[in-house]
């Protein structure tokens, strides 16, 4: 199987990467875990009802047009596809109803998106503490709205939307923990002038406040030192705000710290990628056309760094430019001057982004989490242990490896990634730059050893057969 | 000095949970000179180190790792111990390598968790049986244990292989080295390491060699990351950057530098007690104490660097192993790798004096070179410490690939050079 373009992740930045691609005549192939379009922004946003597209509110709906320009435009689309492995000659490799196989490609863009900031905090692998974005995943996908009241806990413009989803579906939270410390507003106050560059931003983040203060939710700010209590079971969240230790019992605790890139993908291609202090986080390095290190490798959408959804479609929209210009599909006059009025366009709606990056930058407690709190969930291993290895010598995440296993688990090293590599940092006393972060290896999610036994490569002589079988 | 591990201090420790173990080894400054150089500290360069120090009472010596100890082949190898090799002269140095694997963790005072599980060589057709017997044979005239097992001996031995012989990979029989095991490929690194540094050795970690110091025909010193370092001699342990050193250092090796691949799965609860191997179909596979399955494919058929390996391979050889163990295939794979194994035309190690005089290689050792790590330090330690080879070591020096006098183990070498 072959194609021009493939694009990885149906968010967004996919689907408009995707839409552009084909718009201009190339073979386009999109490759979507999911099984249907949307990312985790716009999840189900082709079959959402009426009445939850308007709880989730207009930003939500207007995914809904990505999504049909994209069924538009012709491009192949692969949905419930994993793609598992690309290899350095860009030969896609994905799973597709128990089956693998490889597609060909001449570019790829990779549109993976984000992932939330894993928060370790003691307590937090306990049954019933889930993160925010979960649970708007359980609304936006199935309708389904916490039973019990949740305590909402953490940073981020996620937290405080979520909040007000639930409370217009009748399902309020018990309570707002936020642990953006005091003075932290004065201090990103700086930022507010070129923030009001991009418009609507500002003035719905303070409509969600005023809807969650009308609706008497409870907002304890400036949270410090957060516990999840319970034995088996998620029993009551505490926390130190005001001076004094607070608990708030509840089964259910959803955590938040923001979203990172998912590098997954682009560590797999072995892309550069450089530390961002603002971000507090590892971003593949890209040019003006969104390309990464590796040629005709395009990085669109959060994972490229955090910029939105509106962001997202516009990079992915700039990416596919890129893989035109790449694969000579484009009068370069043309594309550069489209590629302009995007960037311009781009440059506006991220305007927003240092103010929210220095207001809701991740809490102290979970980049430093304590010795006793578990840092690779997979394989058990605390932020002590860690600490301990790099005393007796451990210089870095992949050494980790070998002293701990951290990070060799079904996950693969996503969950703790960013965690493991900020305390060798700390304890070594290096950048985070040079600590670096594992080494990924294929495959990205495990896959049944049968599957790869039976894994169809493919060649140029039998790939026609191949696809008529794939479509009777 | 450091602490010896023993139950005491093992009790000792647990009443302070733990914290306060001292540091297994030292991260020393570079002097400027040394006696020997060490470059590699992979498991073959850190034992050259400690036997040097141990058995020559060469201690003014600096092991110089580009990397992290066992970041190498010795950390991605798939641990598996044997000494079933064809020809007397290798049966002799995996044999030598065996007898002290049988002693290492008592010699280290480290727990290199050798498990002597036994390791079983399947054949898949009549010649597969042929030669698995010619093999069985001359261990057995070389003091080698190794016996045959038929088709139902092999069912008694790891029950879980499909024996219906209907398939593509029938067995017929297998040949079973019970002496045979796994180790723990970081602990190797790390015991080595320990005892090294405790008899004075300098493990030098994160400095990379960029070039050999020549004049008269005599080696001065290695160029490194943290600058220039005197040494009378200098010992080559890289793997797969062998012939990139020998480059350096002006003179051409006899090696192809190939990505070779492993896996594992997710842990499960112990399935398979043994190590069973398939040279036809490049298989390999055993269980570690994790519960994950390790398996082992084939080499790429071109040369690279990229420690990584293609998919083909692995697919084969999961075809292969599906076959054989039906048991797994539902089973998930968690995480693939390669490394660069360096590979010679017979599919022999070097171990030689150079061209150049005071410069030492120890390579070659294609897919199997982790069973062989105490042996190869040992012979090697020798050489360097003599500037003669070692008896065990003399067959498998520069020479022979001008003499002609190859030792041919493309048969035991079990995957295909």
């Amino acid at each position: 199987m072959r194609c021009d373009l493939a694009v990885i992740g149906a968010g967004p930045a996919g689907l408009a990467a995707a839409t552009r691609a084909a718009e201009a005549g190339l073979a386009v192939e999109l490759f979507d875990e999911q099984p249907a379009p949307g990312g985790q922004i716009y999840r189900a946003i082709e079959t959402v009802p009426a009445p939850r597209r308007a709880l989730l509110g207009p930003d939500y709906a207007a995914g809904a047009a990505l999504a049909a320009a994209f069924r538009a435009s012709g491009a192949g689309y692969r949905p419930g596809a994993l793609v598992w492995n690309v290899d350095s000659q860009l030969n896609v490799d994905f799973s597709q109803d128990g089956r693998s196989r490889q597609c060909r490609a001449r570019a790829v863009v990779v549109a993976t998106g984000a992932i939330e900031r894993p928060t370790p905090l003691p307590g937090w692998t306990l049954p019933g503490v889930t993160t925010a974005g979960a649970l708007q995943i359980l609304l936006k996908a199935q309708g389904l709205v916490p039973a019990e009241g949740v305590v909402l806990a953490g940073s981020g413009p996620l937290l405080l939307l979520l909040a007000e989803q639930l409370t217009r579906a009748g399902a309020a939270p018990r309570a707002i923990v936020e642990t953006v410390p005091r003075g932290r507003l004065s201090a990103a106050a700086r930022h507010l002038p070129a923030a009001l560059r991009a418009p609507g931003y500002l003035a719905k983040g303070l409509a969600m406040l005023r809807a969650l203060k009308r609706a008497g939710v409870p907002f304890h700010r400036g949270a410090e030192a957060l516990a999840i209590e319970g034995a088996d079971h998620a029993e009551a969240l505490s926390f130190t705000a005001g001076g004094r230790r607070q608990r708030i019992e509840s089964r259910l605790i959803a955590l938040h710290q923001g979203v990172v890139p998912n590098q997954q993908m682009t560590r797999l291609l072995r892309c550069e990628h450089r530390w961002s202090d603002g971000q507090r986080c590892f971003l593949p390095v890209v040019d003006d056309w969104f390309e990464s290190s590796v040629e005709k490798v395009f990085v669109a959408g959060d994972g490229a760094g955090i910029g939105g959804a509106k962001s997202a479609a516009l990079r992915g929209r700039l990416a596919a430019l890129g893989a035109l210009r790449r694969l000579g599909a484009g009068e370069d006059k043309r594309l550069a001057g489209e590629a302009a009025a995007l960037r311009g366009a781009l440059d506006k709606d991220g305007a927003v982004r240092p103010l929210l990056e220095a207001l809701y930058a991740p809490s102290a407690q979970i980049l430093a989490p304590a010795d006793d709190t578990l840092i690779c969930r997979c394989e058990e291993v605390t932020a002590g242990a860690l600490r301990k290895a790099v005393a007796l010598g451990c210089p870095g995440p992949n050494q980790a490896k070998s002293f701990l296993r951290c990070g060799m688990g079904p996950c693969q090293g996503r969950l703790c990634g960013l965690a493991v590599s900020e305390v060798i940092a700390a304890e070594r006393g290096e950048p985070q730059q040079t600590i670096d972060y594992y080494r990924i290896r294929p495959p990205l999610k495990p896959l049944p050893l049968a599957e790869l036994a039976a894994f169809d490569v493919g060649d140029d002589a039998g790939d026609e057969a191949g696809d008529d079988q794939d479509a009777a | 000095m450091q602490a010896r591990y023993s139950f005491f201090s093992l009790a000792r420790n647990a009443l302070g949970y733990h914290e306060n173990w001292p540091e297994a080894w030292r991260s020393p400054e570079p002097k400027a000179s040394y006696d020997v150089v060490v470059v590699g500290g992979g498991g073959h360069g850190l034992a050259t180190a400690y036997y040097l120090a141990k058995e020559h009472g060469i201690t003014n010596v600096a092991v110089i790792e580009r990397g992290w100890l066992g970041g190498g082949n010795t950390g991605r190898n798939t641990t598996i111990v044997r000494s079933n090799y064809l020809w007397d002269e290798s049966a002799a140095l995996y044999e030598h390598a065996l007898k002290l694997w049988e002693g290492l963790s008592q010699d280290l005072n480290y727990n290199v968790m050798f498990s002597q599980r036994g390791v079983m060589n399947l054949a898949h057709n009549q010649h597969d049986l042929r030669e698995l017997q010619r093999r069985i044979h001359s261990n057995r005239l070389n003091g080698v244990d190794s016996e045959f097992l038929d088709a139902r001996g092999v069912k008694e031995f790891c029950p879980i292989i499909d024996l219906r012989q209907g398939g593509r990979y029938p067995v017929l029989g297998a040949s079973l080295q019970r002496r045979g095991g796994t180790a723990r490929h970081d602990a190797v690194a790390w015991g080595y390491a320990r005892g090294a540094d405790a008899r004075g050795v300098d493990i030098i970690q994160n400095c990379p060699v960029t070039g050999f110091r020549i004049s008269n025909g005599r080696i001065q010193g290695v160029e490194t990351g943290r600058g220039y370092i005197e040494a009378k001699k200098v010992a080559v342990v890289t793997a797969g950057h062998s012939s990139v050193m020998a480059g350096l250092a002006g003179f051409r090796l006899p090696v192809h530098s190939l990505p070779l691949q492993a896996l594992v799965s997710e842990p499960v609860k112990p399935v398979i007690d043994c190590v069973v191997m398939s040279n036809a179909v490049h298989a390999y596979v055993s269980q570690s104490d994790k519960g994950e399955l390790v398996i082992g494919a084939g080499v790429d058929k071109y040369v690279g660097y990229g420690q990584r390996g293609s998919l083909p391979v692995t697919e084969e050889t999961l075809a292969a192993i599906c076959e054989l163990f039906p048991i797994f295939r539902r089973m998930r794979m968690l995480r693939q790798w390669g490394g660069i194994v360096d590979t010679c035309p017979d599919a022999s190690p070097i171990i030689s004096k150079t061209p150049v005089q005071g410069l030492y290689f120890n390579c070659g050792w294609g897919t199997g070179g982790f069973k062989a790590t105490p042996g190869s330090g040992w012979v090697f330690a020798h050489t360097v410490a003599n500037d003669n080879p070692h008896p065990l070591a003399a067959p498998f020096a520069l020479d022979r690939f001008t003499s002609g006098y190859l030792i041919d183990e493309h048969g035991a070498a079990a995957v295909a050079h």
